[in-house]
């Protein structure tokens, strides 16, 4: 098959460009890595760009000592582990009846899933009605309260509705109940579809400090983005009066910083490319209604 | 009958009475206060002081049974918490008491604090709470006024007496003539900030360190002069901290010392403007020469702090703002970029200007507030006392900075000393164990205010060179009267306030830049500052200042 000469051309410019969005996407990152392993020297000469200067592991040996870092890490998997499931389980059972034309009142329960998008009780209500619940201080006040995101509540719902109905009726007729429906037709059809709910929901488990902050007051329990959030925008906050202590900011070395983030981003970076086959196809079925 | 009501009448009254000091002391229980023991200040060190209500200065407080106290607590990352650290246990061997904490990451501090008291989960003492940020918090009730109960505090009542802080106290008053917040005291106010000055680079030009404003020029052109390709001067804190000494020394404020940008006049006894004053346009024209004449880094006030260490730490600047902590900090860093033996520094005493020989500090630092629900327990006079105790008693304050003797420090020919094995704030630098880090002493939330002398104490020889140097050279300035607004006050004073400090924040770099002219564009300035009601504002203050004049000298 021959190629017209317009089309080649095209595909050297698409690749060009494609390489320059590459290369913007992937400096941050990159250069967080060359600075977790450049000495400090060379970061405030402000010499550290592409390749690390001064290279060395021993942030990396400091880091890695800390036993607040492993304390967190070990939270962030298990609430992000524990987190995902639930959330995944949840949204699955809810978004499995939305889809259905014959539930009673289907339209009201999906209005009343996509209230909560745009109102919520507000911070405080929400932090009085978890203490009341005595979830605070424990890991459900983390995995328990977000556990459905509505949106992607909805992109179930839709990837749902794309499996033919006949395969369900075929089911049903040789004897099967809505459970085993559910179980044994919708949940192994629908892979792509769960593999990129576990990405959208890991990702924002792993990341999220906000809930941790709140109802987490025991350092134990506490996730790594919490700590790391520690290290960066304590650093950052700056005192509003010469009155103000030195205590009230903390000076953490640039190196540090970039060397934690890198160790804390590096699991979450792994899992993506193996899930991400999953991703494209996942968010498309959702996408494509009929 | 007659008979009866008489003998009944002076029951009613003490009755009455009783009923009224019984509210005004607050307690619950038993409310045996004793004023008077702030006076003896000879240490009765009497051992067992078991019984708590006749605690007294100088007594070690020890709760008749097991205490536990919730208490919020700002963690801080670079000493980040650990139930291992000795100093928990220890206050509990010392006290009785044992601390519940509420762990909060200094990132999110404010946040959690304000949505714990509004969700009326609030811990009973929450310390690290900065002037002024307590008020916002009165009218729900939530927060005691402490002033109310300081004669439980019979060493917090002995500070204020020795060092004669009651003006100084005046500062964080409300309108009812009562304080919500149990100050950090300090004997001397904090010189904590000023400039950090490249002293080999002063020596290669045959001069000294700047002792005004006008020096400062001359040394700035001289450096510029020698070293065209540099901005001497380059500075951190988004150049807040240059901002507000300069304004300071020019009788004005801007920068972090800004406020609402009103200056009492002691003379006339008046709040005035200062943006529009006379000397608020020197201070602009001088801060506007530095930079038009390239001495002062146009970036200084949008750098990031790692920026302007950056561009000093590589000699690409040779002044820039410091606090002790971070000078000594960037002393470190700079051993690493320029090495060791090829630099010199120096923090400079704040250079005077116009106004005078004067600094300004506060001798009040950072506090304590107490929740509201300690009033009600049975068990508050303990709980007072255990607060004076750990806080403002001399053995608390030592035991909160140094930790306990032949574990974290010696004492040699009657001066405290770090074991050879701790490091604290360049202090014994080659120590493997840290004072903070690994046990807990020398703590933001335990650590503030004290004597001189205590202070002094843990300092390394260089915070404490420029410390007794400012105090030698410099005086301090009186601190301007607080403007005792109700809460009705406050929020129309508010809408006046925000959006002129806004303007008037915008406009004082402009001028500096010089992206406006000081010449053309004044007087357009002062109007539009009137047009937004600084005048008003002003008015306002000083009405409410002759009303409240009373409470004030109370």
């Amino acid at each position: 098959m021959k190629l017209s000469k317009g089309y080649r051309i095209f595909q050297v410019f698409n690749l060009l460009f494609m390489l320059i969005i590459i290369a913007i996407m992937l400096y941050p990152f990159w250069y967080l890595v060359a600075q977790s392993f450049s000495s400090q020297k060379y970061i405030y000469m402000g010499e550290v760009s592409i390749l690390p200067k001064g290279f060395n592991v021993q942030t990396y040996k400091a880091v890695m000592s800390e036993r607040q870092f492993w304390i967190g890490y070990k939270n962030t998997l298990i609430y992000t582990a524990l987190g995902t499931f639930i959330n995944v389980a949840m949204t699955a059972m809810f978004a499995y009846p939305l889809s259905k034309k014959r539930l009673i009142g289907q339209k009201f329960w999906i209005k009343f899933a996509v209230f909560t998008m745009y109102f919520s009780g507000g911070l405080i209500p929400n932090y009085l009605l978890v203490n009341s619940l005595h979830m605070k201080n424990t890991i459900w006040a983390i995995v328990i309260p977000g556990a459905i995101s509505t949106f992607n509540l909805m992109i179930m719902k839709n990837s749902f509705e794309a499996i033919p109905q006949e395969l369900e009726e075929a089911a049903s007729i040789d004897g099967m109940n809505t459970y085993g429906i559910f179980f044994k037709i919708i949940i192994p059809l629908s892979v792509p579809i769960i593999a990129t709910m576990i990405l959208f929901y890991a990702v924002g488990n792993w990341n999220s400090w906000f809930s941790a902050m709140l109802y987490l007051d025991e350092k134990k329990l506490q996730p790594v983005s919490l700590y790391l959030r520690g290290l960066i925008a304590g650093a950052t906050q700056t005192s509003d009066s010469v009155t103000m202590s030195s205590d009230a900011q903390a000076q953490i070395a640039s190196n540090i910083k970039s060397t934690t983030m890198v160790l804390t981003v590096l699991p979450i970076i792994c899992v993506y490319p193996f899930l991400q086959k999953y991703f494209v196809s996942g968010i498309m079925i959702g996408a494509v209604k009929g | 009958m007659l008979k009866q009501n008489k003998n009944l009448k002076p029951a009613a009254l003490a009755a009455a009475l009783a009923l009224l000091t019984g509210s005004l002391a607050g307690c619950g229980g038993e409310s045996i206060s004793s004023s008077s023991s702030a006076e003896t200040t000879s240490a009765s060190s009497s051992e067992s002081s078991s019984q708590s209500s006749e605690f007294k200065a100088g007594d070690q407080f020890y709760a008749t049974e097991p205490l536990k106290l919730t208490m919020l607590y700002n963690d801080n990352p670079s000493y980040p918490i650990s139930d291992n650290w000795i100093i928990w246990s220890e206050i509990a061997k010392k006290t009785n008491v044992t601390l519940d904490l509420v762990v909060v990451p200094l990132s999110d501090f404010e946040q959690k604090r304000s949505l714990l008291i509004s969700s009326g989960e609030a811990p009973q003492l929450m310390p690290k709470t900065y002037a002024g940020s307590e008020v916002q918090f009165i009218p729900s009730g939530v927060i005691l006024p402490v002033s109310d109960y300081v004669d439980k505090m019979p060493n917090y009542m002995q500070k204020v007496e020795q060092w004669n802080m009651k003006n100084d106290l005046k500062q964080i008053m409300q309108k009812d003539g009562k304080y919500y917040l149990l100050s950090g005291l300090h004997e001397k106010p904090n010189a904590n900030y000023s400039y950090l000055v490249r002293e080999d680079i002063v020596k290669e030009l045959g001069m000294q360190d700047p002792n005004t404003y006008d020096d400062l020029y001359t040394l700035l052109k001289a450096m510029k002069t020698k070293y065209p390709d540099v901005y001497p001067l380059s500075d951190r804190y988004s150049g807040k901290n240059m901002l507000g000494i300069v304004a300071s020394a020019f009788g004005v404020c801007a920068g972090w010392g800004k406020g609402d940008y009103k200056v009492f006049n002691w003379d006339t006894e008046k709040f005035e403007y200062a943006p529009t004053s006379q000397n608020y346009k020197d201070f602009l024209t001088y801060m506007n020469k530095l930079v038009k004449e390239g001495l002062l880094d146009p970036e200084s006030f949008t750098q990031t702090d790692d920026q302007a260490i950056g561009k000093f730490s590589n000699g690409k600047s040779f002044v820039i703002s410091t606090n002790t902590t971070h000078a000594q900090e960037m002393l470190k860093t700079m051993e690493s970029t320029l090495g060791q033996g090829n630099f010199e520094l120096t923090q400079i005493v704040p250079p005077i200007g116009p106004a005078g020989n004067y600094i300004s500090g506060s001798r009040l630092e950072n506090g304590i507030m107490i929740n509201s629900s300690v009033a009600k327990d049975p068990r508050c006079d303990e709980i007072f006392h255990f607060v004076d105790w750990l806080w403002y008693s001399d053995e608390g304050q030592t035991f909160c900075k140094w930790g306990i003797e032949n574990v974290t420090y010696k004492t040699v020919n009657g001066t405290k000393q770090l074991m050879d094995d701790v490091t604290f704030n360049g202090i014994n630098p080659t120590g493997t164990k840290d004072l903070r880090k690994d046990f807990g002493f020398s703590n933001g939330t335990f650590t503030y205010g004290g004597s001189q002398e205590l202070k002094y104490s843990l300092m390394n020889d260089r915070e404490k060179a420029f410390q007794q140097a400012v105090f030698e050279k410099r005086e301090v300035k009186n601190v301007d009267p607080p403007v005792l607004m109700d809460e009705d006050q406050r929020e129309q004073a508010n809408m006046i306030v925000t959006p002129l400090t806004d303007y008037v924040d915008q406009m004082t770099l402009e001028f500096i830049l010089g992206t406006k002219s000081l010449e053309k564009d004044w007087d357009t300035f002062v109007s539009e500052c009137k047009a937004k009601g600084c005048d008003d504002y002003i008015n306002m203050c000083n009405q409410v200042y002759e009303e409240t004049k009373d409470i004030l000298n109370k």
